[in-house]
């Protein structure tokens, strides 16, 4: 049985359609990332499942218990859902110890003093908080303060862990570190979790399967190499990665496969939408996959090289061809002239 | 934003002219009309000054109605006051209609602004010297001249005030046991029932807190409705509820009878500096403790009132404050027993006793001096 479904969900905020129905499960000790760019819902969302918003249509269930269902006007109010939500700002109360804003949960359900203790004191200990109990928020880091709200949402093993971007208010370095780190957590506890976040890496690095949204849509779904490796939709396979986009006229199809071209240059690459041959069609390239070859061959086009940038780990070159512009990634500076690039058949995604 | 028409170049007196005081304009029409409506309320001032000289007001006209009469009239009195509502009413609502249209001018945000002062150049000194002259006429003066009335028996030309000094008016109050009582009662309504008032106000408070819906802006109409009347309206239409609604008629003789008024008149003041502190405690702090499995009373006694409640400490000295120095309210609920010192001294300016009009005065002021006293060193914003 999925520990959370959601149906159908819809939500408006004055004017604006937030969530136009969108439907999920997710799967026991599975950690579920939504991603999507700031307004894409994705918030409203996780909100709803934690009953702090009320959706217009639609209907959710834990663990096979209806707690939300708005053609009956059914609603478990948030405190009685039993989730564990983790905000983007925190929200450590300030006025407690880390001791007592973790152990809140425990009070809250009449758990015994020796047990509360116990379990306190456990989770901190697992969240490498042991020494930190008696200390304020105030007086805490950034990152010691998200595992504080992590301890905090854990403590009650809660059947659904619900993160709201949880690292990005973290300093680049300490995320990178704290993905690892918070996706062995939450697998630990064998708990499944809602991830909500805006970053793509962060979404592929932590999540089982994301769920890419999109004004209030679900774009794609799908575990993380194959949103990033084989996206079914344009929308998802501009929003992931860094990408080379260009127009042309599919020139010939073949089952899958599609022929593009433009002026001065033709390109076979797999066809991703229903189109017929003679129709303009966008082609999409992961920057990453394209590379420089050293002479001709099939699949490769002789561009002249228009500029180079250092990015530090790598170098990224600009080509030119006729109106055709494509960026690949090297690794040493290129003296001026032509080069061939190469541009598998597999890494040309045709819409 | 000041800064920015700094940067694109204008002088200190063009950005006055063309940023700052547009942005301040909405306070300002705010104000004015707060001040309009002031003026329907104002009581003391009319009563002392303009009174011997014959100038009536509408509510001292309403106080000396019965006066004038000989007989308790009240239905001119009801005549009188629903003139005054009729007055206020569309004013408040022109106040909220510019409060409305206020919201886009808001632009102070979250971060901290460094404040430039504006270099006045050679006009300082003049500046600091009508500063000093505006303090003088309109807070020194008057209280410098109370405290010496107090301290004498008479004055005038001719008399040499140090021959007068004296502390008999403080003495002789002593001697009546109303005014004696009237200071114990000011103080008692304003710390205890200030503190229960506070109580109440909170109480409104969290119920209108995160509760969206429109029932809220009306909730707001309503409560803004007795600060726009006259407290001395206010104060008679209470002695008529005690006079005239029998199961609380026994009520009228005691304090309560004034806490219920006070706390009426003070309800807008004492629900806004709620709310101010309300709005400071962020809403995933409450949401957090609602997912975690607390109920919403519960969300209130662990999370909402721990956080706002240095805000209620403020508040309670502001209340204090207030009720200590209110005076119109309780005219018309004067009795034996719900005697406060506001109250006293308007009723005895009537008897021409300004030693002990003076002498009350002088440990109102004390009263309220030293409350405020309090209050700025707790750091509590005077200004919701």
């Amino acid at each position: 049985m999925p520990d959370l479904i959601a149906e159908k969900i819809e939500k408006q905020l004055g004017t604006a359609q937030i969530l136009r129905g969108v439907s999920f499960q997710l799967q026991e000790r599975e950690i579920l990332a939504l991603l999507g760019a700031s307004g894409s819902g994705k918030t409203t969302l996780l909100r709803s499942v934690a009953g702090l918003e009320q959706p217009d249509a639609g209907k959710i269930e834990i663990r096979g218990k209806l707690v939300f269902d708005a053609a009956s006007g059914f609603e478990v109010p948030a405190e009685q859902r039993g989730l564990g939500l983790v905000f983007q700002s925190y929200a450590i109360w300030p006025h407690r110890s880390v001791f007592e804003n973790v152990a809140y949960g425990l009070r809250v359900r009449r758990a015994p003093e020796a047990e509360t203790r116990q379990k306190v004191g456990a989770v901190l200990e697992r969240l490498g908080l042991g020494q930190l109990a008696d200390r304020y928020a105030h007086q805490l880091s950034g990152g010691q303060q998200q595992r504080v709200a992590l301890a905090r949402a854990m403590v009650y093993n809660p059947p659904v862990l619900l993160l709201d971007e949880p690292l990005s208010n973290l300093d680049a370095k300490l995320r990178e570190d704290a993905r690892a780190w918070l996706r062995e957590i939450i697998k630990q506890t064998e708990t499944s979790a809602l991830y909500v976040t805006h970053d793509q890496t962060e979404a592929l690095a932590i999540a089982d399967r994301v769920l890419l949204l999109d004004r209030g849509l679900i774009q794609e779904e799908g575990a993380p190499e194959q949103i990033y490796g084989a996206p079914t939709n344009r929308f998802s396979a501009e929003f992931m990665g860094s990408n080379n986009r260009f127009e042309g006229k599919l020139a010939e199809v073949a089952g899958e496969r599609g022929r593009l071209q433009g002026e001065g240059w033709t390109l076979w690459g797999r066809l991703r939408a229903t189109k017929k041959a003679g129709e303009t069609a966008t082609g999409l390239m992961r920057v990453e996959r394209l590379r420089l070859s050293d002479g001709v061959g099939a699949d490769r086009l002789k561009m002249k090289l228009n500029s180079a940038l250092y990015l530090g780990e790598r170098w990224e070159y600009l080509f030119h061809l006729g109106e055709l512009r494509i960026r690949v990634w090297g690794e040493e500076r290129l003296p001026e002239g032509e080069y061939w690039v190469s541009v598998p058949e597999t890494s040309l995604w045709i819409f | 934003m000041e800064e920015a028409a700094r940067v694109a170049g204008a002088g200190v007196w063009r950005i006055a002219l063309t940023v700052s005081l547009p942005l301040v304009l909405p306070s300002i029409l705010f104000s004015a009309s707060l001040i309009f409506l002031l003026g329907f309320e104002l009581f003391g001032l009319p009563l002392v000054l303009g009174d011997p000289a014959g100038l009536l007001v509408l509510t001292t006209y309403l106080y000396k109605l019965t006066n004038l009469l000989g007989v308790p009239s009240y239905h001119l009195m009801a005549v009188v006051a629903l003139s005054i509502v009729a007055l206020t009413f569309p004013l408040v609502y022109l106040q909220r209609r510019l409060l409305r249209t206020a919201g886009r001018f808001a632009v102070i945000g979250g971060k901290g602004q460094a404040f430039r002062p504006l270099p006045l150049g050679a006009l300082r000194w003049p500046a600091v010297l009508l500063l000093v002259l505006w303090l003088a006429v309109t807070v020194l003066l008057p209280l410098v001249g109370v405290t010496l009335r107090s301290l004498v028996s008479s004055w005038g030309e001719g008399v040499k005030l140090t021959e007068v000094l004296t502390l008999d008016h403080f003495r002789e109050l002593t001697g009546y046991p109303n005014l004696v009582r009237g200071i114990v009662n000011t103080l008692l309504i304003g710390a205890i029932g200030g503190a229960l008032s506070v109580v109440f106000y909170a109480i409104v408070g969290l119920a209108a807190h995160r509760w969206q819906s429109r029932w809220v802006s009306f909730l707001d109409y309503l409560v803004m409705l007795p600060r726009a009347l006259p407290g001395l309206i206010v104060g008679l239409a209470f002695l008529w509820v005690f006079l005239f609604f029998k199961p609380i008629a026994p009520l009228r003789t005691t304090l309560f009878s004034l806490w219920i008024a006070y706390t009426v008149v003070w309800l807008a003041y004492g629900l806004r500096l709620i709310s101010a502190s309300l709005l400071q405690v962020k809403p995933e702090l409450e949401e957090a403790a609602r997912v975690i499995g607390a109920r919403q009373r519960l969300v209130y006694r662990d999370v909402t009132l721990p956080l706002i409640r240095f805000g209620l400490i403020g508040s309670w000295l502001l209340i204090f404050m207030m009720f200590v120095r209110e005076y119109s309210t309780g005219v018309y609920l004067l009795g034996p027993g719900t005697e406060v010192i506001g109250s006293l001294i308007v009723s005895l300016w009537g008897t021409g006793a300004v030693d002990l009009i003076s002498a009350l005065s002088v440990i109102e002021v004390g009263l309220v001096g030293f409350i405020l006293f309090i209050a700025l060193r707790l750091g509590v914003r005077l200004h919701a």
